[in-house]
């Protein structure tokens, strides 16, 4: 019931991220249930086309699977805009519990529905925001201050409502924008920073913990319906095998590079528990301005079931 | 084998007229079906995709400044100044020639355009003072070339996009190469132009030259904006682009007054027309190159040339002879486009630094405008300053030459690039 | 009908005009409100790009039409009149195919653009990639045309010379490098 298939994942971050590390861990797995017959081939830095365009290929069934962050996406599945909201999940075993359970279900049948079959989330990493002004204590130190966001209405006006100058901006000008002063702060996974060397022309580091967009494992699903059930199977559990060696690898490269941006002096700081939930409520409004966009049921509904894990 | 489809099926479309874009396409129609993953959607996608890109909007706007330096008189005004600066040396008009070659350089990126505006004016200046007409033809041709290479250029957009390489470090990284190649023109001029029998021009006097570079100041101004700019990172090249075209419509318009808003319509038309030649031919390769990477194409490269992978200098004299030899009959831009994603993945296993091999790979694209059978920038001159083609090509030998030992000399000397382009970002 | 057809290409040219002087103000302006005034329009990056998609496959068909698109014409060049006009036929033959492909190809993939909305303005993406319904439409049309004339032997000294690349204007020459 295995075939031989070639299926080309293609990324839009380079080989050494964690992904990679996921990717193996997936192959080996799929070589143990299918006899190596389902063979994975990813394409790195974007060779293959950027994000969205990988995901409108899979849409239309020319190319099998991409790992992408759920950002670029809501132009396809709006409801995805929920993991762009500010200060959403407190922690990754928070994130864990939603995305793994009843609610990344929910998103699956939405993602389902646009012609995407999502095998697994992965992870990204919380954003964290770097500065070279002065260090970020409560959400009025960001007043003022040039923030570069990702082209993303929700990353706009959370930074927006914290009185933050919120400027586009493509990934591959944010370094030297930063080195110049035309702009002062920018927010990214610590791994990122550390890889993408900002920590050279920042002074200060903020946990702001501020958003979490999880990596979805998407497959084709005009090409997923031609698979047997039993190369369907092998795929979903190997994806999640891959999930677990992914998010373990980032966890620890997430320690080293915050250790590394420490040692080269960067001031680091994380929010008080009282400031933490001060910065939270200032940016319900945020929430209130997308919910109609993102799905009233959707904003509710991780809500809700985020109130129940936090409640036990 | 793949690879082998590839190029059968270019070159095949190409040799019976098929446009360089639809051959493109037509060879990517191909390789799909000898993939066994013949989808349209490939086609219609990807050729979309390739304009949707914002680093590619500095194309038509350096296209746009360049059309409105032309017509806005700003040419004119730096030849002058070249000519009250060093007209009156020994051969003076041929190092004038390339002195405005390279400060329309730095405000041009269109070769074709630049050769022209120069080949204009001074073909008939050099023909009345005696200087041999075919060689000052050769050279005016050879000053042209020196466009694409110093920024700001679209030959380094197509191939920062293409490649995935900064443009910002490609543009810094063009300009000492850029100077070196005029300088080898220069020096070669000065020895072959001995035997011309030439009365140099009168030296123009100190308040001549006061006025001649009080003219041309505005036009000066202009890659300083545009270079300062990107340099101090306080535009992107696309905004730098944008407000080169602006500038160079406030100064032929309301400074230089020899733009007309009459003319407006026609000049903006030529550069969207220009654009649209260009981009539709970086999409339809965008097609090809995407069917390329997915066809693992450069694995295949790679496993012929495994022996000169670890030999970097090497590899880059072989892969620079084989884009001499691909641009005797291609163009510069499609040259870009159909070898880069080819050699890039080739490139990077080797360590060579990509920002080096880009601007060489470009200079090398160059270099293809000059030689025949199909030189873009030998047909201009031929044309503007009515020399017959072949008289052209013999008269370009000796400065195409000189490029050529240029090029070696880098390949031999990578830091000779490496160094001030580190130096300058 | 000639006059029809050449006041359609000269609509087609003043929609190029307006579309590249567009991206050029919205640019420009983005660029003057985020140094002056610290500000910026989220709008004008992404319809900027929408205007160049429409530049560019608006201005492929006008530059099909005047044989602007480059080619490589040593070999035809070598060849007598006959010769071209074989030529001028497959290559005319392999355009249709192409460019059918593309308008195929936009309409296989209409439903998944029609579905997916710009980040910014909300504009649906069929708008855009729409687009390929014209390019490929119309450069089937012409090299139809063209090809009708070069069966039934109509076909001019001119285009022969123009597919041959002899007689270059400047214009032509300058797209070109
Ligand atoms: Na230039
Ligand atoms: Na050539």
């Amino acid at each position: 019931e295995f075939n031989e298939r070639n299926i080309r994942v293609s990324n839009g971050i380079n080989a050494d991220h964690p992904v990679g590390n996921g990717i193996n861990a997936m192959q080996t797995c799929l070589d143990e249930k299918s006899g190596g017959k389902l063979k994975l081939t990813a394409f790195w830095g974007g060779a293959l086309g950027g994000d969205l365009q990988a995901t409108q290929a899979l849409r239309s069934g020319v190319q099998e699977a991409v790992v992408t962050s759920s950002s670029p996406l809501v132009g396809i599945v709006p409801a995805l805009g929920v993991f762009d909201l500010p200060f959403l999940f407190a922690n990754s075993e928070e994130a864990y519990k939603v995305l793994d359970g009843k609610f990344g279900d929910m998103m699956n049948e939405k993602l389902d529905a646009a012609g995407l079959v999502n095998l697994a989330y992965w992870e990204n990493g919380f954003r964290n925001l770097s500065n070279s002004v002065r260090p970020v204590n409560k959400w009025e130190d960001l007043q003022g201050m040039k923030v570069r966001v990702m082209q993303n209405n929700i990353f706009l006006d959370t930074f927006q409502n914290l009185g933050a100058n919120a400027t586009p901006m493509a990934f591959g000008e944010v370094f030297s924008a930063l080195e110049t002063k035309a702009i002062d702060a920018q927010e990214n996974p610590y791994v990122t920073i550390d890889t993408s060397k900002f920590f050279e022309v920042q002074k200060y580091v903020t946990e702001t913990n501020h958003a979490y967009t999880p990596f979805l494992f998407l497959f084709s699903k005009a090409i997923f319906n031609t698979y047997t059930p039993e190369e369907q199977t092998a795929l979903r559990e190997c994806a999640i095998v891959g999930r677990d060696e992914e998010r373990k690898v980032i966890q620890e490269l997430n320690k080293k590079s915050l250790e590394k941006i420490k040692a080269e002096g960067l001031e680091v700081n994380a929010l008080s528990p009282e400031e933490q939930e001060r910065i939270r409520e200032k940016s319900m409004v945020v929430y209130e301005k997308h919910k109609a966009e993102i799905g009233a049921d959707v904003v509710d509904g991780i809500l809700s079931e985020l109130k129940q894990i936090r409640g036990k | 084998m793949t690879l082998l489809v590839f190029i059968a099926s270019l070159l095949g479309a190409m040799a019976i007229g098929v446009p360089v874009a639809f051959a493109l396409m037509f060879c990517g129609v191909i390789l799909m079906w000898f993939m066994g993953m013949f989808n349209s959607q490939i086609i219609a996608q990807n050729m979309i995709i390739g304009a949707d890109t914002f680093t590619l909007l500095a194309i038509p706007f350096f296209i746009l400044a360049g059309e409105l330096m032309n017509s806005g008189g700003l040419s004119k005004r730096i030849i002058e100044f070249a000519i009250a600066c060093v007209g009156h040396i020994r051969g003076g008009l041929g190092v004038v020639a390339i002195m405005a070659a390279v400060i329309m350089a730095s405000i041009s990126g269109s070769a074709a355009a630049d050769t022209a505006a120069l080949a204009a004016i001074l073909i008939p200046m050099m023909a009345k003072a005696g200087y041999n007409v075919p060689r000052s033809g050769g050279l005016i041709a050879s000053g042209g070339i020196i466009a694409p290479v110093i920024p700001p250029s679209m030959a380094f957009i197509v191939f920062g996009v293409a490649a995935n390489v900064s443009i910002t470090q490609l543009f810094m990284a063009g300009i000492v190469p850029g100077l070196i190649m005029g300088l080898s023109l220069v020096a070669t001029w000065l020895v072959v132009v001995r035997k011309d029998n030439v009365a140099p021009l009168p030296k123009a006097s100190a308040t001549d030259r006061l006025s001649a570079t009080g003219r041309a100041l505005w036009a000066l101004g202009m890659p300083v904006i545009i270079l300062g700019g990107i340099k101090a990172g306080v535009v992107t090249p696309t905004e730098a682009a944008v407000i080169a075209a602006a500038y160079a419509l406030f100064v032929g318009m309301v400074v230089y007054r020899e733009l007309k808003p009459k003319d407006l319509p026609r000049v903006i038309l030529q550069a969207a027309k220009t654009t649209s030649i260009i981009m539709f031919l970086v999409c339809a390769a965008l097609v090809s190159a995407w069917l390329i990477t997915a066809a693992n194409i450069p694995a295949e490269v790679t496993r012929y040339i495994a022996p000169l992978i670890d030999r970097p200098k090497l590899l880059m004299f072989v892969i620079m002879l084989l884009i001499l030899v691909v641009g005797t009959a291609l163009d510069l831009t499609p040259t870009i486009l159909i070898l880069t994603p080819v050699l890039m993945p080739i490139i990077k296993q080797a360590g060579i630094d990509p920002v080096y091999f880009g601007v060489l790979f470009i200079m090398n694209c160059c270099i293809g405008l000059i030689t025949p059978p199909v030189g873009v920038v030998l047909n201009v001159v031929s044309g503007v300053g009515r020399i017959p083609l072949g008289k052209v090509v013999t008269g370009i030998l000796p400065f195409l030459a000189a490029q050529i030992c240029v090029l070696m000399l880098l390949v031999l000397f990578p830091d000779i690039v490496i160094v001030p382009a580190r130096w300058l970002h | 009908m000639q006059k029809t057809i050449d006041l359609f290409y000269k609509f087609l040219e003043l929609l190029l005009i307006f579309l590249l002087s567009g991206m050029a103000l919205m640019v420009f302006v983005n660029v003057v409100l985020r140094y002056a005034f610290n500000s910026g329009l989220t709008v004008s990056d992404e319809m900027s790009r929408y205007f160049f998609v429409w530049l560019t496959f608006i201005g492929a068909v006008v530059g099909f039409r005047e044989y602007g698109h480059m080619g490589v014409e040593t070999v035809v060049a070598l060849f007598g009149r006959k010769g071209r006009i074989v030529c001028m036929i497959v290559s005319n033959l392999v355009i249709i195919g192409c460019s059918g492909i593309f308008f195929w190809g936009t309409w296989k993939q209409l439903p998944i653009n029609a579905s997916m909305s710009a980040p910014v303005t909300g504009l649906s993406m069929a708008w855009v990639y729409g687009i390929g319904f014209f390019t490929g439409a119309g450069c089937v049309i012409i090299a139809l045309e063209r090809l009708v004339r070069l069966v039934t032997g109509r076909v001019t000294e001119k285009e022969l010379a123009a597919f041959a690349g002899e007689d270059m204007s400047l214009e032509h020459l300058s797209e070109r490098g």
